[in-house]
């Protein structure tokens, strides 16, 4: 990791250089920089265009396709895996196996059983398990330099310029960390907040799940104030959980870039090259590997969390505790 | 709404969705279902071959149990058959031995009574040659030829003087 994390780093400073020159005669905006590397690509110039649909521009962008990168990923790592593993005579796993057989069961036992017992648990493991590695993998995918590395090959290699209509060139605006754009996570958080309605109704039964909403048996007047308020928490829930992955994925992202940009803004105050390279080296590029160390441990602690919440409000939903 | 970062992107939203249903949709179907399954089959046959280790140590155990239990039975056994030939050996001498002392009496009774008979024939024979001797004699004797009547009139008195003489 520690190589990919320095060739990140290194990646993201050469494209860093890359927009400076383009700012050079109106002077490096930081700001402007780090939005382009963080936000998805914009609707004007997608990577597919699509038709609209009900006005709905379906367009496919960086982040979509990003999504559909790391799913196609996911299912053939996976699915491999799993038809050689049961292929075999005598099931012994092995290699990878072993990983995606701890990780099957660690969410089986730890997350799902737990929170939403045992006579759903095979009910809901298939949704947590696919949650956490599509999470954890566009988590991971965004920490990984791989387009810049590409836009490299691209300029220096190819020789197309920065404008140029090229496919990679098409493919390099924008970020790669989908997990980091609030409507991704707000549809994760969309499918959390109809899975704890489907889970709440295939226990109870549909109006016995919306009853089970509040405590029976109080005084009419709680009801006035707890049914709204519990309403609220029905759209809380799903609110904090596209809140808490975005802005964590969004945030290690802009720390890293701008303390890289300190490398421009320094040669640009002493309008010095050397005394850039010299923050770069010293200042900058130790603090964005020791962010993105620790940026290792957020992809994988919010993939966690949002999988064990989504997991205890299904559980909340099936096991009615008033 | 200009700035990109929080920029409302109803196409993203609704390909995430599309997107993650697929995934989780191919993934449970040709990944997950058969994975938890077969976790859920190894956990059975784990469990398994656990109760069935179980039950054959306590077959064992039971067995060995048993075994000793037999051994322990046959050496007693073998004890109780010794003690009784043992015993029967001792009967069988002793009856021997009392079937010798009882043939030896009855020897030695057989003995004393063919011994006696012997000697009363002995005495028998003795006097009747004494009677003949002492007649002859008494003839010599007396030259004198007696009648017969007068010979066994001598004869019966000398006896009864033979009788009455004899140490009885």
């Amino acid at each position: 990791m520690t190589t990919q994390h320095a060739e990140e780093v290194q990646a993201a400073g050469e494209h860093a250089v890359d927009a400076a020159h383009g700012a050079i005669e109106e002077g490096f905006n930081a700001g402007e920089v780090i939005i382009e590397h963080v936000s998805n690509s914009s609707l004007d110039h997608p990577i597919v265009q699509l038709p609209h649909i009900a006005g709905i521009d379906f367009s496919v962008t960086k982040h979509v396709m990003m999504m559909w990168l790391v799913s196609g990923f996911l299912f053939l790592v996976i699915t491999m895996a799993t038809r050689a593993y049961l292929k075999q005579d005598r099931r012994i796993p092995s290699g990878f196996m072993n990983g995606l057989e701890w990780l099957v069961q660690s969410i089986r036992d730890s997350i799902v059983l737990p929170n939403v017992g045992a006579k759903f648990v095979n009910t809901w493991t298939p949704l947590m398990l696919t949650l956490f590695v599509f999470i954890l993998v566009c988590n991971v995918v965004g920490l990984i330099p791989m387009f810049e590395t590409l836009g490299l090959f691209d300029r220096f290699v190819l020789g197309n310029s920065h404008e140029s209509e090229s496919l990679i060139n098409s493919v390099l605006h924008g970020g790669t960390t989908a997990t980091a754009n609030y409507n991704v996570t707000a549809a994760l958080a969309t499918i959390t907040f109809f899975s704890i309605m489907i889970a709440g109704t295939m226990a109870h039964g549909f109006i016995k799940h919306w009853k089970n909403l509040v405590p029976s048996g109080l005084a009419k007047p709680v009801y006035a104030l707890l049914i709204p308020i519990e309403l609220m928490g029905m759209f809380v829930k799903p609110f904090a959980l596209t809140m808490r992955l975005a802005a964590n994925m969004t945030g290690g992202h802009i720390a890293i870039l701008s303390i890289l940009s300190l490398v421009f803004l320094f040669a640009e105050i002493f309008t010095s090259a050397a005394v850039g390279i010299g923050v770069g080296f010293t200042l900058a590029l130790p603090l964005a590997v020791g962010i993105s160390a620790l940026e290792i441990i957020v992809v994988m602690v919010q993939a966690y969390v949002f999988t064990l919440l989504t997991a205890v409000f299904i559980g909340m939903a099936i096991n009615v505790h008033h | 709404m200009d700035n990109p970062l929080v920029q409302p992107d109803p196409g993203l939203f609704i390909w995430t969705i599309l997107t993650f249903l697929i995934l989780l949709g191919l993934l449970a179907k040709f990944a997950w279902g058969p994975l938890l399954k077969a976790l859920d089959e190894r956990q059975a046959t784990i469990r398994k071959s656990l109760d069935d280790a179980e039950q054959a140590q306590q077959e064992l155990a039971q067995l060995q149990e048993k075994s000793v239990q037999l051994i322990a039975e046959a050496r007693a056994e073998g004890q109780s058959i010794v003690a009784k030939s043992r015993a029967a050996a001792e009967t069988v001498r002793e009856d021997l031995h009392q079937k010798a002392k009882a043939e030896a009496a009855a020897m030695v009774t057989a003995a004393e009574r063919q011994i006696q008979q012997e000697t009363a024939r002995a005495v028998q024979q003795i006097r009747h040659e004494v009677v003949e001797l002492s007649l002859s004699v008494a003839s010599k004797l007396i030259k004198k030829n007696l009648t017969a009547e007068g010979n066994d009139a001598l004869i019966q008195d000398s006896l009864r003087q033979i009788d009455a003489s004899r140490p009885s």
